[in-house]
């Protein structure tokens, strides 16, 4: 068992050895979804061994897993498999456009498997302090990847990110440490002491006062991470100045990542503090955020901008639901998680192909998508559907679970503003898409303008897999949650409390 | 996880030390030269680096001692030689102008910050009489300086300056409030630092290239 956890966070560093061995675009693309693959494999094969058993712990508490790490594993690693699937191509059309260097490409694998090793482990951790070594080094590594093209934006957006998120995270360290501290009367000496089950099983004795501090100062810090309002300033630039893979992993990963630093306080929180104080915390910051989210989608321009701003409102909405609470908002939450990461990354993976083919980030250039690229088109625009939550896709299903569990909680105020803005955020969303999918292609002279980016018909189809896959995953979600599935969310949600 | 009493030789010596790093925090928001604000980071770190050393004796633990020396190493001695040579020298850095806030505005914001520190941390959080009530306000009073140094700064070496004193706040904080946190999350914490502190320095210098100076005011072409 401790065996296949740390498989499942080695394997993604498939891509940094094809990279180190100077394995071109295509083949490090594929080396690096193989081991994408076999991290999923092993994940869904930690939660199957997990069912009906203890949690995971080992190596003097550094690991733990039980069944929300579990959820979370799988999450992340269905989001690497499909943005190692979606790079194969992308960056090989890039490396043919003149865009990136050999050596960019050998980087920006290197990066990439780094990057979601690193993420896994941090999932995996039980001590809170290796956490957060993990979080800022996975900053690092994603930070590397946003400024991966060299120029002017995509290094400035880069230092936006890297040095707002360092941060954020040593606040989130701060935090960690004022946790420590309200445990002083456990006198905790060994590293066991300093583990996720150990202070949940002693919550009681926890002082309250620190404790209260260290929930705001994780949630802040990590909040960064998320890209919770206000903290959110570095989000937009960096998502949309990525590699589209890389935006797809920051978005539908990285995001993630810190969610489930942020509930694991949360879980500590509700034990020794009750429900209102982390209520209203994550209350705060999550309608802030989906204000904000949803205002900025109202505007058009860069489709990579518009598709962050749409992680920021949903950040809010898992953080709004992990504060209804109860059975009901949890288990909306974690379903809102593992749908969010689907949906957002098949857009990102589709905006990269209209990026390539476009030459343009902006929206207002793009036009008559459906016609030109069919799959494409479709995707997107099936996709935005699927991210504003239409039926019958799985984030109808999660936004339904959180407005009931808003309801469940008693006042009708939070819901209803819940659902306000949700309307708000499907008009900007759907304004800036529905211009770039109908309309005539672009022509110049007679012939179509577009750009075929790809060298061969292998490369088109291996760019259509990891959209039709994703999508499919994601009308699956909508209609059928699956029994085990369904298991894992509800001892998942046990977990929080 | 013991709690030492301020009136011991050790607890003397540590609040002295939160002290010292708190002024060096202030001289740094007042500096104007980028050659200062190198040299009073250096110093905070050096005299983290005591203090580490401090608490190592009072605790009797050998990793604290192991901190110390790497406190002092990396900290004290191998960043600042290389924001110097590789930053301030290279980049032909002198003046520091882009401020969004005049010198005395974010001096007095500063002493604010303090004086907040003591307002949060101080009442009901931390028992009377021990040395972690006397420093972790000054600890963290000195992380809000670094951001606020952050905040008031615009070029990006000011930045980065900023968010090592931050770390350094958090530092002082860990080593009087938990001398327990284990080993390998100490040495994982160094390595990131040192991670972040090479890939800014990546990033400065090829913003430095892209835009002949790499000031956070030219940074204005992602905004909204």
């Amino acid at each position: 068992m401790t065996a296949l956890a740390i498989i499942t966070a080695l394997a993604p560093l498939t891509g940094l050895a094809a990279a180190l061995a100077g394995a071109r675009a295509r083949a490090a693309g594929a080396i690096q979804a193989v081991g994408a693959a076999a991290a999923l494999g092993c994940a869904i094969a930690l939660l199957v061994r997990l069912d009906g058993h203890p949690p995971l712990s080992g190596l003097a508490g550094f690991l733990y897993v039980d069944p929300l790490s579990g959820f979370f594993l799988l999450t992340v690693t269905s989001v690497t498999l499909l943005a190692a699937l979606g790079s194969v191509s992308y960056i090989a059309a890039q490396q043919d456009a003149g865009e990136l260097s050999p050596f960019q490409v050998r980087l920006y694998f290197s990066f990439f498997s780094l990057f979601a090793a690193l993420m896994l482990a941090s999932l995996e951790t039980g001590n809170l302090g290796l956490l957060f070594v993990l979080v800022e080094a996975s900053t690092l590594a994603s930070a590397a990847l946003v400024g991966l093209e060299g120029r002017a934006r995509s290094l400035e957006a880069a230092w936006k990110y890297v040095i707002i998120s360092s941060l954020g995270v040593t606040i989130a360290l701060a935090g960690t440490l004022y946790l420590f501290y309200s445990a002083s009367a456990l006198h905790p000496s060994s590293n066991l002491a300093l583990t996720w089950p150990y202070l949940l099983a002693h919550a009681s004795a926890l002082a309250p006062q620190s404790l209260r501090l260290a929930f705001l100062l994780a949630v802040v810090g990590y909040g960064t991470k998320v890209g919770l309002a206000p903290m959110h300033t570095w989000l937009p630039d960096a998502h949309a100045e990525a590699p589209s893979p890389a935006s797809a992993m920051l978005s539908a990963a990285l995001l993630n990542t810190g969610m489930y630093a942020i509930i694991r306080f949360l879980a500590i929180a509700h034990a020794r503090l009750g429900e209102t104080y982390p209520r209203a915390v994550l209350l705060s910051f999550g309608f802030a955020s989906i204000v904000i989210g949803a205002l900025f989608m109202v505007r058009k321009g860069n489709f990579k901008r518009l598709f962050a701003y749409s992680s920021v409102e949903h950040m809010g909405i898992i953080a709004v639901a992990l504060g209804f609470g109860g059975t009901l908002g949890l288990y909306g939450a974690l379903l809102q998680v593992l749908n969010h990461a689907l949906a957002k990354t098949v857009l990102f993976l589709s905006s990269g192909d209209v990026s390539l083919r476009y030459r343009t980030r902006e929206a207002a250039k793009v036009s008559g998508l459906l016609p030109a690229v069919p799959l494409t088109g479709g995707v997107l625009l099936l996709g935005a559907f699927a991210v504003l939550g239409s039926p019958p896709f799985g984030v109808f299903l999660s936004e339904l679970t959180i407005v009931r569990a808003g309801f469940a909680g008693g006042s009708p105020v939070f819901p209803l503003l819940l659902l306000a803005l949700l309307g708000v955020a499907f008009f900007g969303f759907a304004r800036t898409i529905s211009g770039m999918v109908t309309g005539p292609p672009p022509r110049s002279d007679g012939a179509p303008a577009l750009a075929e980016p790809y060298r061969d018909r292998a490369s088109v189809v291996v760019t259509a897999v990891p959209l039709v896959l994703g999508l499919a995953a994601l009308l699956v979600l909508g209609l059928w949650i699956p029994a085990g599935l369904d298991t894992v969310l509800r001892h998942s949600a046990a977990v929080i409390g | 996880m013991q709690s030492l009493s301020s009136s011991t030789t050790a607890g003397v010596l540590l609040d002295l030390s939160g002290a010292l790093i708190l002024l060096l925090a202030f001289a740094c928001l007042a500096s104007k030269l980028f050659n200062r604000y190198v040299a009073y980071y250096g110093a905070q770190s050096v005299v983290l680096a005591f203090a580490a050393g401090t608490s190592a004796v009072a605790f009797h633990s050998t990793e604290l001692w192991v901190l110390a020396a790497l406190t002092l190493a990396v900290k004290g001695v191998a960043i600042p030689l290389a924001a110097r040579r590789v930053l301030v020298t290279r980049l032909k850095l002198k003046r520091d102008a882009a401020m969004s806030t005049g010198l005395s505005t974010s001096l007095v914001a500063g002493g604010g910050l303090t004086a907040f520190a003591y307002l949060v941390t101080r009442p009901a959080l931390l028992p009377h009489g021990t040395v972690a009530a006397a420093v972790v306000p000054l600890s963290t009073a000195v992380i809000l300086l670094g951001a606020l140094t952050m905040v008031v700064r615009r070029h990006t070496v000011a930045q980065l300056i900023g968010w090592l004193i931050v770390e350094n706040g958090v530092f002082l904080g860990a080593i009087t409030l938990v001398a327990t946190f284990p080993f390998i999350v100490e040495a994982g914490i160094f390595l990131d630092i040192v991670a972040g502190v090479l890939i800014m320095i990546v990033f400065v210098s090829g913003l430095t290239r892209e835009l002949a100076q790499a000031s956070a005011v030219e940074l204005r072409e992602l905004r909204g």
